[in-house]
């Protein structure tokens, strides 16, 4: 039995005028269904990157990503990507940004619509729907990258800074109804991979957060959070686990 | 909206009272008018056929160097080389081979001037499409790929519309381009032999041989109505619609649009439509290719191995032909050389000179004005509101047509032939020139911010101290973007403006121009020259923009950018 997603000792070098200049220094984790995981690191220590490449965006320099025991490859419907400029198309109205995977892969015009229509609902973007990207606030505009990579009715999804273009009030609703849309069995996604820096972020999403050190990107730690949800700042137990990723990232 | 159509009947009725006028005054021109409508039509179709053409060239040149690396190192020097070398030094050898090929049948020299306006339209179509696909935002690049967008469908919904804004603005420039190739290219005489097709371009170059003033100016005035015409109806919304298209930048202020009495018209919400419909017929063809594409992968995926051949394959015919093309250039070039130069030749260095200063000095004069009627239009709201519209429809009258007043004005203030062709020569070389610097200039004073404005005026900055501080560094990169396109007119003005004829005496002066015009034209054509000449043209051209504005607009670009 294979876990969903297993990142296999990942290494990423660019090169620059002949010289190697190492980005991810062997990564590697496993992610099961129902996994929630946080991958935190300072900036610039090759979080995007990992991400990239565990969507199959980018190739590893060295190592693998196997998806359900097989190679990622990027247009797999079965991970869906939710970006930190969200990363919407202009042009399109809300309705067919969140339609576009599916156009994709070709499932007919009627089916479209009502599944697009569903996850507009489930994301609060009813009434939006022949709205054009530019028209929206930057929550909305998240909404709808959420709402797009879920049409697709993903098994993992994965996001990249997701909240931090937010501001605080709206970052705070989203991060509840993404905890929210994880742990309705009814909905996608089964499983949720996130990068962030925040820590505090992490904290309070993820079952396991995984501390990447300063470029080269090594894993220093795999740490699991058992506090119980839904988690509150405010308690010593949150914030002691807090202050030990900080004092391990310093 | 209600301005803008006191404004329209205003034009129309001093066109009509005009029209009277000289109808009444110049009964034998006006009879000769009765034909310029339909060569407007005649005129205004060869642009729309070369511009399709370009259109779908410039989107498939464009999009294959930007997604096929491979085809990319041959089509990107190419295109830069073909960008920036003077397309009018072709067209004699464009024309010969297509009168050739068609035994001088209409037909092939219809072809001849569609082609030349083709070329003188795609480049630049083809470099913002090419533009636009390299500089799509890396997460909509990632988001179309891992949502699984390919083939048709990547093209549809992102490729195309990200172009969209560029592309619109390139084919304004083009468009305007191409008035100056056509009416240079409707008319002229190839050994001995004249060859003409009806239109615009054709008529006012006949008035202007025969010095029939008032046909001259009733012909420019067509010429106008059809410009301003097509820019209200075609250019103008179109350009407000591919706003649309535009990528949204995270941070970072509106640049201020030129702001313009037609803006919106009310069949633009019709565009969209239009859009979907066209895409709409287009769907069920490109969805049966992509089903097959996709079938053609399932059914070989299995065999990695032969699609890698096949995109072997592929590459193998495109370099075999490549090779072939430029083996065949290459010979016949060793060929030409390695047999004794001409003797014509030794005028070429001379010849390279005169021509070279005479663009120099046009290019000084049109620095001396447009950088301050920049500043005050880039400045002023008011001004700008009146004089821009004024000034594009100025700009877009091309220096072609306004040959023959250009020609007569010459002729009035100087006292002697020469004189007046020479200062003919250089207010032609002006004419083609001086639009591209204002223009270029009134977008770069309008890009500095207000805040920077502000900031130097209350830190006292007046006068020269604000000029050389704020105003000329900030238009730095405009300055040198105008001041490539405007010399590469400059370039292509060259073959009409040193050999002209006006009221039936050929005006002429020393230059590459001549040359060019005399190998051509001449009852002997001498193809040895024809060639030589326009070699020695793209050395100097590509010479000026390797060792002069690339290196320029590198520093300019680094030292003033006025970042965001
Ligand atoms: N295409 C590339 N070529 C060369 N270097 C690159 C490329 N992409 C990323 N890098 C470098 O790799 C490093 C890691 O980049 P990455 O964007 O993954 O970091 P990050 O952890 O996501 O940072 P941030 O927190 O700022 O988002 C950076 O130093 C960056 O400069
Ligand atoms: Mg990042």
């Amino acid at each position: 039995m294979h876990a969903l997603l297993e990142v296999k000792d990942v290494t990423k070098s660019y090169f620059e005028n002949g010289k190697e200049f190492k980005v991810l220094d062997l990564v590697r984790f496993d992610l099961a269904e129902r996994d929630f995981v946080c991958v935190v690191g300072p900036s610039g220590c090759g979080k995007s990157t990992l991400l990239r490449i565990i969507v199959g965006l980018d190739k590893p320099t060295s190592g693998a990503v196997l998806f359900e025991g097989e190679p990622i490859r990027a247009d797999n419907p079965q991970v869906a990507m939710v970006f930190q400029s969200f990363a919407l198309f202009p042009w399109l109205t809300v309705q067919q940004n969140v339609e576009i995977g599916l156009e994709a892969k070709g499932t007919p015009p009627e089916e479209r619509h009502r599944i697009a229509r569903k996850f507009i609902d489930a994301v609060g973007l009813t009434g939006f729907e022949d709205a054009f990207p530019r028209e929206l606030s930057g929550g909305m505009k998240q909404r709808v990258g959420i709402a797009r990579a879920l049409a697709i009715e993903p098994l993992l999804l994965c996001m990249d800074e997701p909240f931090s273009s937010l501001d605080p009030l709206t970052a705070q609703n989203l991060r509840d109804e993404i905890l929210q849309l994880w742990a309705n069995p009814d909905l996608p996604p089964k499983a949720v991979l996130m990068v962030t820096h925040a820590i505090e972020e992490a904290v309070y999403l993820a079952d396991r957060v995984i501390v990447l050190s300063s470029r080269p990107g090594r894993m220093i730690a795999e740490l699991q959070i058992d506090l119980p949800r839904p988690r509150n700042r405010k308690e010593p137990e949150f914030y002691g686990w807090v202050d030990e990723i900080y004092s391990l990232i310093v | 909206m209600r301005g803008l159509r006191r404004w329209l009947r205003y034009v129309a009725g001093v066109l009509i009272l005009a029209g009277l006028v000289v109808a009444i005054a110049f009964p034998q021109a006006a009879l000769n008018a009765i034909q310029l409508p339909l060569f407007a039509v005649f005129s205004t179709t060869r642009m729309v056929v070369a511009y399709l053409l370009s259109l779908v060239f410039a989107i498939a040149y464009g999009h294959t160097a930007a997604t096929n690396k491979r085809a990319a190192v041959v089509l990107l020097p190419v295109l830069d080389v073909l960008q920036s070398i003077p397309i009018l030094g072709f067209f004699p050898a464009a024309l010969v081979f297509f009168v050739a090929t068609f035994h001088g049948h209409p037909i092939g020299i219809e072809l001849a001037v569609v082609f030349l306006i083709f070329t003188s339209m795609s480049w630049n179509m083809a470099f913002g499409v090419y533009e636009s696909l390299t500089t799509i935002p890396q997460d909509l690049e990632a988001a179309a790929a891992s949502f699984g967008l390919r083939g048709w469908l990547r093209f549809r919904h992102l490729a195309f519309p990200a172009a969209i804004p560029k592309l619109v603005y390139n084919s304004i420039l083009s468009w305007t381009n191409g008035w100056f190739f056509l009416v240079a290219s409707e008319i002229f005489t190839a050994g001995g032999t004249e060859f003409k097709r009806p239109g615009l371009g054709a008529f006012i170059a006949v008035a202007g041989r025969n010095g029939d003033a008032a046909s001259i100016a009733i012909g420019i005035g067509v010429l106008a109505a059809v410009v301003l015409t097509l820019d209200i109806f075609l250019w103008r919304p179109l350009s407000a619609y591919s706003e649309r298209f535009r990528m949204e930048t995270v941070t970072g202020r509106e640049i201020p649009r030129v702001p313009s009495p037609y803006e919106r018209f009310r069949w633009l919400p019709r565009l969209p439509r239009l859009r979907q419909w066209t895409l709409a017929r287009l769907q069920p063809v490109a969805a049966r290719s992509h089903r097959m594409s996709l079938q053609f992968e399932r059914a070989y995926s299995g065999h990695p191995k032969v699609i890698k051949e096949v995109r072997r394959i592929d590459l193998a015919l495109f370099l075999i032909v490549f090779v072939l093309v430029v083996s065949t250039g290459l010979i016949g070039l060793a060929q030409m050389f390695l047999r004794p130069l001409p003797l014509s030749a030794a005028l070429l260095p001379t010849a390279a000179f005169l021509s070279f200063s005479r663009l120099l000095l046009a290019y000084g004069i049109a620095l001396a004005w447009t950088i301050p009627v920049a500043a005050f239009i880039g400045e002023s709201e008011r001004a700008s509101r009146y004089l821009t519209p004024a000034f594009e429809l100025f700009g877009s009258l091309p220096a072609t047509a306004l040959l023959p007043v250009i020609v007569g004005f010459a002729l009035l203030v100087t006292a002697s032939f020469g004189d007046a062709a020479q200062l003919a020569a250089v207010l032609i070389a002006l004419f083609s020139m001086q639009w591209y610097l204002l223009f270029n200039l009134i977008a770069g004073v309008r890009s500095i911010p207000d805040d920077l404005k502000e900031a130097a005026r209350s830190f006292g900055l007046r006068g020269r101290a604000y000029w050389r501080r704020l105003l000329l560094p900030a238009i730095a990169p405009s300055l040198l973007t105008g001041s490539i396109t405007a010399w590469g007119a400059g370039w292509n003005a060259l073959i009409v403006s040193e050999y002209t004829q006006y009221a039936n005496r050929p005006f002429e002066v020393p230059g590459l121009g001549s040359l060019l015009n005399h190998a051509v034209f001449d009852p002997v054509p001498d193809s040895e020259m024809l060639l030589l000449t326009i070699l020695t043209m793209i050395v100097v051209v590509l010479a000026m923009n390797k060792l002069l504005w690339r290196p320029l607009f590198r520093r300019a670009s680094q030292r003033f950018r006025l970042e965001v």
